[in-house]
């Protein structure tokens, strides 16, 4: 393991996929290692699922295009660097990625047609469980097949709690249990026997009631129509996974803010990790005041010979600032050591620094990635 | 603020980090020493072991029935299955149709694994709360606060109903998503209320979020400004530590710096968001005096 981790993964890897709790900075920290990649000569694709309007402004490009799209050299050499590679970005809608699979697995033209209608099918991404996760998935492997771009850099959509992707192909094959097809199937068919052939229809009202007939027949319909693919996308997801696994393409970060959750949620997304066998490079602490530590306390003595009465009052009030800041290093710093247990020696655990302002310009994403680039991995 | 505390409920939302949760619970503090009796509420599963609000309160975990938190504040888990409970006993005409319901395992996984139909319940539990009576035309609570999960669908809970009316356009699913617009989409009784950190990427993100909220209908009352770092320097002050400042590397720095940061990204809300705009400082406390310092900082923003 090398004191300095982020080159060796963009260097050597094919595909990273950064995982983190919603609002943790997961977006500005995959377009920061695109960006680093783009720097060292690589094609790179970075994919986001969902993104805010701002991440698009920043490298102006549009939101939920077909397909992806360069960021204009133009404006990378406005913000100062000339980077020999190429840096794309797709902020990818699922729904596309999913009516490109509909359209590539139906069995019939009027198949196709049909399910574009159902209202349910629209709105798949929020009836099926793990769905937006598979699409990543998906769209992530054909990038990766198709061998135009050297990294894909994946930025896993947002979700509560950092675990999401990695049970995505999980959830929905629960979603895709047996049972809940029958529950939507034409009352007793199939069914044997006059107990099941009525429990079936106690079920069928039931239905009928809870959902209204119009919704329940656009279930049912979407059930009957949809089943075959989904079972088709759900023995996918189990080799998805599989490729995932590979250490040496293959890397899993996973970003985390200085609060107490993201020790929890470092703890849980190891485990997982270690369970599933996929590749956990490791922890970034994101926008925390660990590096601080080398600061010194403001004293009478910086202000120079003979200070003012105003410089001494200011002192006096900079000193309360200090106070909270000081402890803010404290607590990150014990966060990074905890991470950095958790990591143990196979992986990692690093600190960024809060960037004053933001990711909010292409220059300020482009110090990002210097500090991502340079830092060093904990050690006591 | 204080203006929040007439309205029934009261939607918190805002992203990570931004300290949604000790804004939901020190409105609640606020409002209980205004002599309001005050439910809030996350949402989760109510044996999960990183309930937020909970936790400010000392507590681990929070029941799916209300529980007393401190002084006239009771707090909930919003739990989808609770919500379907519910809801299937209002919809099912006959007990035995309900038990057999719940029965089925196939409906129960439909009902939680759909991220729409998990919503709904959610969405459910949250209505028949604000419903609960003490006696006729006295409800149980004068005000319910939510802390909406940050999800990265900020939209979330704002565009919930059209998203499910969509999919379920007639029937009683479509009839209660109605009824709770009629509730939640009425600026009388309850409005959203917007966190945010004074920095600039949390204000264009919080911009972005009024913009795509005021799209649905749903009454947005004001931005709140959590952690507002206190500037009491003078401007002689100010330029008389500035050159030490920026020479020594020193603690205190981010702040003094991001100072000038502050009062930009206030004024940006002030111009652009066209709500109401109020500050919390930052209060350096954790624990139960936290809570008390979030009180006594939003009933002094009204003063």
């Amino acid at each position: 393991m090398t004191e300095v981790p982020i080159p060796e993964l963009v260097l050597n890897r094919d595909i990273i996929v950064v995982c983190g709790a919603g609002g943790v900075g997961k977006t500005t920290t995959s377009t920061a290692l695109a960006l680093a990649g783009a720097r060292e000569g690589k094609r790179v694709l970075a994919l986001t699922v969902d993104p805010s309007k701002r991440l698009a402004q920043t490298l102006g490009v549009d939101r939920n295009l077909k397909r992806p799209v360069s960021i204009p050299e133009e404006r990378l050499e406005q913000a100062g660097i000339k980077p020999p590679g190429s840096l794309d970005a797709w902020m990818l809608d699922p729904k596309i990625v999913s009516d490109r699979l509909v359209r590539k697995l139906a069995r019939s033209d009027e198949e196709i047609e049909h399910l574009m209608q159902n209202r349910i099918y629209q709105g798949i991404s929020r009836m099926v469980a793990g769905m937006q996760e598979y699409m990543a998935m998906e769209a992530l492997f054909e990038f990766h097949q198709a061998d135009t771009y050297d990294l894909v850099i994946l930025d896993t959509p947002p979700s509560r709690n950092a675990l999401a992707f990695l049970e995505g192909p999980q959830r929905m094959a629960r979603f895709l249990d047996g049972r809940i097809f029958r529950l939507f199937a034409p009352s007793g068919d199939g069914e044997s026997g006059i107990f099941r052939r009525a429990a079936g229809r106690v079920i069928d009202t039931i239905n009928r009631t809870v959902f209204g007939e119009e919704t329940y027949n656009d279930l049912q319909d979407f059930f009957g129509s949809f089943a075959g693919i989904l079972q088709t996308l759900n023995s996918n997801a189990g080799d998805m996974i599989e490729r995932l696994s590979s250490p040496e393409d293959v890397a899993f970060l996973l970003v985390t803010s200085p609060t107490d959750a993201s020790v929890s949620d470092a703890h849980f997304f190891r485990q997982r990790t270690r369970e599933m066998s996929l590749p956990f490079a490791g922890f970034i602490l994101n926008r925390s005041q660990a590096l601080a530590a080398g600061r010194s306390y403001p004293t009478a003595d910086l202000l120079g010979d003979a200070p003012s009465i105003a410089a001494l009052s200011g002192l006096e009030k900079l000193k309360t600032l200090a106070e909270v800041e000081r402890a803010e290093m404290r607590r990150d710093a014990n966060l990074l050591a905890t991470l950095a247990d958790e990591a143990g020696r196979s992986s990692f655990a690093l600190a960024t620094p809060t960037v004053p302002g933001g990711a909010n310009d292409l220059p300020s994403l482009i110090r990002i990635s210097d500090a991502l680039w340079d830092a060093p991995r904990y050690t006591k | 603020m204080k203006d929040l505390f007439n309205l029934r409920a009261v939607l918190v939302s805002g992203k990570g980090g931004v300290g949604r949760s000790s804004v939901t619970a020190g409105l609640a503090m606020a409002a209980a020493r205004e002599g309001k009796r005050v439910l809030i509420a996350e949402i989760g599963e109510p044996d999960e072991d990183l309930a937020a609000l909970g936790r400010l309160f000392g507590r681990k975990t929070l029941p799916a029935d209300p529980v007393p938190l401190a002084r006239n504040v009771d707090g909930v888990m919003l739990w989808s299955r609770k919500g379907h409970e519910r809801f299937l006993r209002m919809v099912l005409p006959v007990a035995a149709v309900v038990r057999a319901a719940l029965r089925s395992k196939a409906l129960r996984r439909l009902l939680d694994a759909a991220p729409s139909l998990n919503e709904l319940g959610v969405f459910y539990h949250m209505l028949t709360l604000v419903r609960e009576e003490l006696s006729a035309g006295k409800p149980r609570w004068d005000l319910m606060i939510i802390d909406l999960p940050a999800t990265g669908h900020a939209l979330g809970m704002a565009t919930l109903p059209d998203r499910i009316l969509q999919i379920a356009p007639t029937g009683p699913i479509a009839r209660t998503m109605k009824e709770g617009k009629e509730f939640f989409f009425n600026a009388d009784t309850s409005a959203m209320v917007v966190v945010t950190l004074p920095e600039t990427l949390p204000v264009t993100e919080c911009l972005e979020l009024i913009e795509g909220v005021q799209d649905t209908e749903l009454p947005v009352a004001g931005v709140i400004v959590n952690k507002v770092v206190g500037d009491d320097f003078t401007e002689e002050e100010r330029l008389a530590i500035d050159p030490m400042v920026r020479e020594h590397d020193v603690f205190g720095a981010t702040r003094f710096l991001g100072i000038g940061m502050v009062a930009e990204s206030l004024g940006r809300l002030q111009t652009e968001a066209g709500l109401p705009v109020w500050r919390i400082p930052e209060v350096p406390l954790d624990g139960a005096s936290l809570l008390y310092g979030m009180a006594d900082a939003i009933l002094e923003e009204d003063a």
